[in-house]
């Protein structure tokens, strides 16, 4: 590797003596250009490239490179050159070669238009861009216009086609440069880039935008006239791409114009209301200043004639459908349909709608008729005109009302945009259903497009979840349009039998088609009239096939279409409510006609079919020939999700709503609500569903997923309301399953989790029953005897060998996953239950933890039960209860680190070994999280007297467990993310809340937990950075308050002192003191720990000045450039002296650090991490 | 569903059979045990599948044998019985290292257990001969399942 001689700034040309100095220069770039490219040793040539970048002021020798060599690769690399270095030394470059720099770059752009290569022009006018953006905010406003003006007049076209080619491309990277998502960061703060794309967006980009246009105008003619293909197709491509990009500026100054400073890390949030209707959809808002350019001065117009101009060329040489002109106008049609906000008059939508139907004009060309442009595309036409009139129609829907969506078209068509999006959906429907299934072809990207346009334009717009209703024509159109949706999933379903399936099938079918079944169940809401009727009698109909053909034709086919349609009507009928208890939907709700009964209601009727369907899989023999595993899935998932929303619905209708509709709508929405209520037919609804699902645990043995479904979604969908909970405790099927849990041998061979699952929700429906005594007694009877059989075994004489049997091992296992379900059912009504059943197997687990200390399986169960235990329970705990469980939990630490530490596992196979690793993982955790648990009892405690009563001090008794839980946790388990975090959570919340009992750690524990500390602050996880320095920040402040009031504080620990090898040792705080600088200054982290970095940093520098002082002035001295010598150490002094900084340790003076070490990074850590 | 025949596990009067049980498919779990063709093997990955759209659940096993950590894998459908061998673990007190490669052993009641071979992996052989020969205390947990053994892990009880 060969270094470059140092030169002096970018001064005239070269003298006469440099000149063969600069000639090897290039000489050696070219050449190690050319062995890159040839694979000849490219680590060197690298690095003789690198060095090029890194030499001091190489900007002569990459002008003249630039300017004089024929490689073009050379070229590129010169100006990655000058880029490279012009960053890192602007601090020190003065005025002049700055701006010589940039107009070198322009210029050479410029000059050089005509050439062939053109990435050497990107990347030069790329370089412009950046040194242009780098000196930005010194600049003034004339030598900016100045320099402006040479861009304009190539942009206009004076100095021929190329330049102007060349300068739009200039003003492209530019504006890419200073919008945010794609600026380069240059190691400069947010503010920078901030104020850059104020300033820019204020005074500069409507007047782009103009030149853009005035460009694309210049040439518009010619391009129209030509037969042919025209060198200015390549002008009017690039001044559109550019009027696209800066329509995809993220616009803030009119939406928030009053704010005046910058808030740089919410400034990325748009809190516009009108973006709310789709989150994701992007919006363009560019305000009312642009309301000349973009909608009075004929500007659309211009735009949808030159496509249509350009369309009547796509037979001609030159030019096609997917030509880059073409595209790129397309592209900018599609986006002036997401135009909105301010920039229209409120004059009522006219002036929108106005613009809208001027875009749709042109538009409807590419989608309509949708049957004959369906057509052409099947033979061979290029869809992507089609797919850009879908967005278009997507953009539009986002921004308007499905009303005035629905007119825009009347002008132009006998029919509105609703139809238009109906029928053009129906033909992609049916081509999907002739091409199905799987080849992924264009039919489904625009039915995704179509469906988020009918999503928008249906999901409800307010609070109160209604939404504008369609106008008849639109309903009528969503009708036929899901009915062609049911009968293409129907045909879809029957036909893809033949498909291998796979175990995860069912989640897939069911959540990832999630989306599409939600949008589905939005057009059949909007005309239900037809749609529920519709689902109700397909239902039957396949229901009576069934009963026809049982046992005679294979019912394969059937049993598919009805699984297709139970999971589509479960999405009409009901919200998902993921967290919430989700309402009847707001389109339900206000549905009536005139002289309907309550059960005439077409809910109602389609309801009770499917719960009439689903009873008669309670018959042995319809369950053996009709009722799959899969079938039933479908009724388990249909019952969890309707009975959250229907069954007995505890809400009177709501008389909000009322006035504005009938009396009739009332009472009718009354039926609907009290259908399933209790004294109606909820009672008997809510047995049939109990029935059916002890169904699913005893009649599918090993059927993981159905018996899952059944667990986690049903069951715990009815106990979560207490109304329902007084029924089921009253039902005699309740009773059975209960009763079955117990006794049953059969469901001790569910899977584990779901054993767990039971019990949890047999123990919540507790909260059903008369009153507390009631319910503890039901715990003690569900559960008693299964604690006694712990205590049995455990105390078995043979227990030793009895205990490794598999079958013992597998009951074991079921007991203890019982009971964790049930400690973590834990309520105040039940606890007393809880606790005296976790209290009654205390030893025995600990027998068991023992016998069991190989078969990790077994020990991380003893462990979660005793987790979740704890955590329920703590809080309730009387004092001399809490000293009980607190000495068992020491007690089983010990006995569980006894076995464990210095233990190697030995296995030839390394999956083995490393499972043993993420076992040893998974155990630690818990105890971690139960050391937690025990934390808690500080916080939260609901007991009558004190826990010291009992000399129980907490924060002792967690620093133990700790002390014998931190030398199992090795630095490599730590890279186990949950763990890790575990760990930090636990060691920051006892470092904030008892510093005082950390101090006195022996020197051995305390340098582990202190060499953690310093791990996890180079953690790559912000959260744990975050959670070490307020580790750090309570432990400096704590020594420092201490020894300010003369006590010793943190001791010998923050004192240096010597090591057995007679090395001195720095204490603990210098430690960290050096290595936060270190971090701050030269490493990467995110900005957001800035604040939390200060907190810790004040402490730091207080108790250690002498240090901070030694520190700064290596820094300084480290530091050759004599300006930026001063620089640092101004900065670094007025860090700890602005601000009236004063050594306390109070809020305010936080707060003011705060604000020094954000200003101190801004000043140093540009120059110091870019040097 | 009639298909007796579909068992894979015949259960071959061999050393082996009587140190097994009988569990169903559908409640082995990950990390437990299973014999697949007739070896002792840890379950280190279970995934259920259907056989058909409408058929029922089957288990797919993938197992490591705990003594030679070959992978094995099976398919069993969910309600049929698999054997789970009977795995046993004990810890005995490690005495002597002989020069032919026996290891000899301290059991509960005093005597000595002399039959037993150091593993022969290189990595496992020398964690053992290095404790020893540094004199630490080490205790050597031997894992036995259808009449074979093998030390499994090593643990230093010696003073620190």
């Amino acid at each position: 590797m060969q270094g470059f001689p140092e030169r002096g700034g970018p001064g005239p040309g070269p003298g006469t003596n440099d000149l063969a100095q600069l000639q090897a220069t290039m000489h050696t770039i070219e050449l190690a250009c050319a062995s890159i490219q040839m694979h000849i040793n490219p680590a060197a040539a690298e690095a003789t490239i690198l060095s090029l970048c890194q030499s001091p002021q190489p900007y002569n020798a990459c002008q003249f490179i630039l300017e004089n060599s024929q490689v073009p690769d050379a070229r590129f690399q010169a100006a990655a050159a000058i880029r490279d270095a012009a960053i890192r030394e602007w601090g020190f470059l003065t005025a002049d070669d700055r701006r010589s720099l940039l107009s070198f770059c322009l210029s050479f752009v410029m000059q050089h238009a005509s050439s062939k290569e053109g990435f050497v022009l990107a990347k030069v006018s790329s370089v412009a861009a950046q040194l242009m953006k780098r000196g930005w905010l010194d600049t003034t406003a004339m030598e900016k216009e100045a320099f402006f003006n040479q861009v304009n007049q190539a942009v206009l076209g004076t100095h021929g086609l190329d330049v102007q080619f060349t300068g739009v491309n200039f003003l492209e990277s530019l504006v890419s440069e200073f919008s945010p998502s794609t600026s380069s960061a240059m190691g400069l703060p947010r503010e920078f880039h901030e104020q850059c794309r104020r300033s820019l967006e204020i005074n500069y980009l409507k007047m782009f935008y103009c030149w853009a246009r005035d460009a694309a105008l210049s040439v518009t003619n010619r391009i129209v006239e030509s037969k042919s293909e025209v060198p200015e197709v390549k002008v009017c491509n690039a001044a559109l791409r550019l009027m696209l990009q800066i329509l995809n500026w993220d616009f803030h100054l009119n939406n928030n114009s009053t704010k005046t400073s910058i808030n740089v890390f919410s400034a990325g949030a748009r809190l516009d209301i009108d973006s709310s209707k789709r989150s994701e959809c992007t919006l363009v808002q560019p305000g009312p200043a642009w309301r000349d350019v973009l909608i009075s001065s004929g500007h659309i117009g211009w735009l949808v004639n030159l496509y249509a101009a350009l369309r009547q060329k796509f037979s001609r040489e030159g030019y096609w459908l997917d030509c880059p002109i073409a595209v790129s106008a397309r592209k900018l049609i599609v986006q002036f349909c997401s135009l909105t906000g301010t920039i229209f008059l409120s004059d009522n939508g006219q002036m929108h709608e106005h613009h809208l139907l001027q875009l749709l004009s042109g538009i409807i060309e590419w989608i309509d008729p949708p049957e004959a442009v369906a057509k052409a595309i099947g033979c061979g036409k290029s869809e992507s005109e089609m797919l850009d009139g879908c967005r278009a129609l997507l953009s539009i829907a986002n921004v308007t009302t499905p009303f005035v969506f629905d007119q825009l078209l009347m002008s132009i068509r006998p029919f509105g945009t609703l139809t238009l999006l109906s029928t053009s959906m129906c033909e992609v429907v049916k081509v999907l259903m002739s091409t199905y299934p799987e080849e992924e072809t264009w039919s489904w990207e625009a039915r995704d497009i179509l469906l988020d346009t009918w999503t928008a334009l249906l999901v409800p717009l307010d609070s109160t979840g209604g939404n504008a209703m369609l106008p008849p024509e639109g309903i009528n159109a969503a009708g036929n349009l899901f009915a062609l949706i049911v009968e293409s999933e129907l045909k879809a379903a029957s036909s893809a039998l033949t498909d291998d399936v796979d175990g995860d099938y069912l989640q897939s079918s069911i959540s990832a088609m999630d989306e599409r079944l939600s949008s589905y169940a939005l057009i059949a809401r909007a005309a239900i009239h037809v749609t529920i009727p519709l689902l109700a009698r397909l239902f039957s109909e396949r229901f009576a096939r069934l009963n026809q053909g049982r046992g005679i034709i294979d019912p394969t086919e059937t049993l598919e279409e009805v699984y297709s349609l139970l999971l589509i009507a479960g999405h009409v009928l009901a919200d998902e409510g993921e967290g919430e208890t989700p309402l009847v939907p707001y389109a339900i709700q206000t549905y009536f006609t005139d002289n309907m009964g309550a059960d005439e209601h077409p809910v109602i009727v389609l309801s009770s079919s499917i719960i009439g369907f689903a009873e008669q899989s309670l018959d042995p023999k319809m369950r053996a020939s009709v009722f799959s595993p899969r079938l039933l899935e479908a009724v388990i998932w249909f019952f969890a999700r309707w009975s959250r929303t229907y069954l007995m619905n505890p809400e009177e209708v709501r008389e909000t709503h009322s006035h504005d509709h009938q009396l009739q709508s009332q009472q009718l929405r009354k039926g609907l609500h009290s259908f399933f209520r209790e004294h109606n037919q909820g009672k008997l609804v809510l047995d049939i569903i109990v029935r059916v699902s002890i169904t699913t645990l005893l009649s599918y043995p090993g059927e993981k997923d159905l018996q899952a479904l059944t667990c986690y979604q049903l069951l715990h969908a009815l106990v979560r309301e207490k109304h329902i909970c007084v029924h089921l405790v009253s039902l005699d099927s309740w009773r059975n399953l209960a009763n079955a849990f117990a006794n049953e041998k059969s469901l001790f061979l569910l899977d584990l989790a779901h054993q767990r699952s039971l019990a949890q929700t047999l123990v919540h429906s507790a909260s059903g029953l008369i009153n507390s005594e009631a319910s503890n007694q039901y715990v003690r009877d569900l559960m008693g005897h299964m604690a006694t059989y712990l205590g049995e075994l455990s105390s078995k004489n043979d227990l030793k060998s009895v205990a490794q049997q598999p079958d013992i091992i597998l009951l074991v296992s079921c007991v203890l996953e019982r009971l964790r379900g049930v400690a973590s059912a834990s309520e105040p009504r039940t606890q007393k239950a809880i606790y005296e059943l976790g209290f009654s197997v205390m030893n025995p687990i600990l027998v068991l933890l023992e016998v069991y200390k190989h078969e990790s399986a077994v020990v991380y169960l003893l462990l979660k039960f005793v987790v979740a235990w704890v955590n329920g329970q703590i809080s309730y705990l009387e004092a001399h209860e809490t000293a009980i469980v607190v000495d068992f939990c020491m007690r089983l630490l010990q006995l569980y680190s006894s076995h464990n530490i210095g233990k190697i596992s030995v296995s030839l196979s390394s999956s083995l070994l490393s499972e043993a690793k993420t076992e040893k993982y998974k155990d630690l955790r818990a105890l971690l999280q139960l050391l937690s648990s025990l934390c808690s009892k500080d916080m939260v405690d609901f007991s009558s007297d004190s826990i010291e009563t009992q000399g129980t001090n907490i924060s002792q008794v967690v620093y133990f467990g700790l002390h014998i839980v931190t030398p199992l946790i090795s630095l490599d388990l730590l890279k186990y993310p949950k763990l890790c975090h575990d760990y930090f959570a636990l060691l920051s919340h006892l470092l904030e809340v008892y510093p005082e009992t950390v101090a006195q750690l022996n020197s051995e524990a305390f340098a582990h937990v202190l060499g953690t500390l310093d791990f996890g602050l180079h953690h790559q996880d912000a959260e744990i950075i975050d959670m070490c320095l307020r580790s750090l920040k309570a432990l400096a402040s704590y020594h420092y308050k201490e020894t300010a009031s003369g006590k010793t504080g943190l001791g010998l620990h923050a004192a240096g002192h010597k090591d057995s090898g007679g090395n001195l040792q720095e204490g603990i705080l210098s430690r960290f003191l050096r290595s936060l600088l270190q971090l701050l200054l030269f490493e990467d982290y995110s900005p957001d720990l800035v604040g939390s970095a200060a907190d810790a940093l004040l402490p730091l520098i207080l108790c250690e000045q002498g240090l901070y002082q030694r520190l700064g002035n290596e820094l300084i001295e480290r530091q050759a450039n004599p300006t930026l010598r001063t620089r640092q150490a101004n900065a670094l002094q007025s860090l700890i002296s602005a601000n009236q900084l004063s050594s306390t340790l109070d809020r305010i003076n936080y707060q003011r650090f705060r604000k020094n070490l954000n200003n101190f990074l801004i000043e140093v850590r540009g120059f110091l991490r870019t040097m | 569903m009639s298909d007796s025949e579909e068992h894979h596990f015949e259960s071959k009067a061999d050393a082996g059979a009587s140190k097994t049980y009988p569990q169903q498919a559908g409640t082995i779990r990950k990390n437990g045990y299973i014999v697949i063709k007739n070896r002792p093997c840890k379950v280190v990955e279970v995934s259920t599948s259907k056989t058909g759209k409408h058929g029922h659940a089957k288990c797919h096993f993938v197992g490591i044998d705990i003594f030679t950590a070959k992978k094995l894998e099976d398919i069993v459908p969910s309600s049929h019985n698999c054997d789970v061998p009977h795995v046993n673990r004990t810890d005995y007190q490690l005495i002597d290292i002989s020069e032919d490669g026996f290891v000899s052993l301290l059991t509960e009641n005093g005597n000595t257990k002399d039959d037993l071979k150091l593993p022969t992996d290189d990595s496992l052989l020398t964690q053992i001969k290095d404790g020893f020969a540094e004199g630490k205390d080490l205790v050597v947990s031997v894992m036995s399942a259808m009449g074979e053994e093998q030390i499994c892990a090593l643990k230093d009880i010696g003073p620190k």
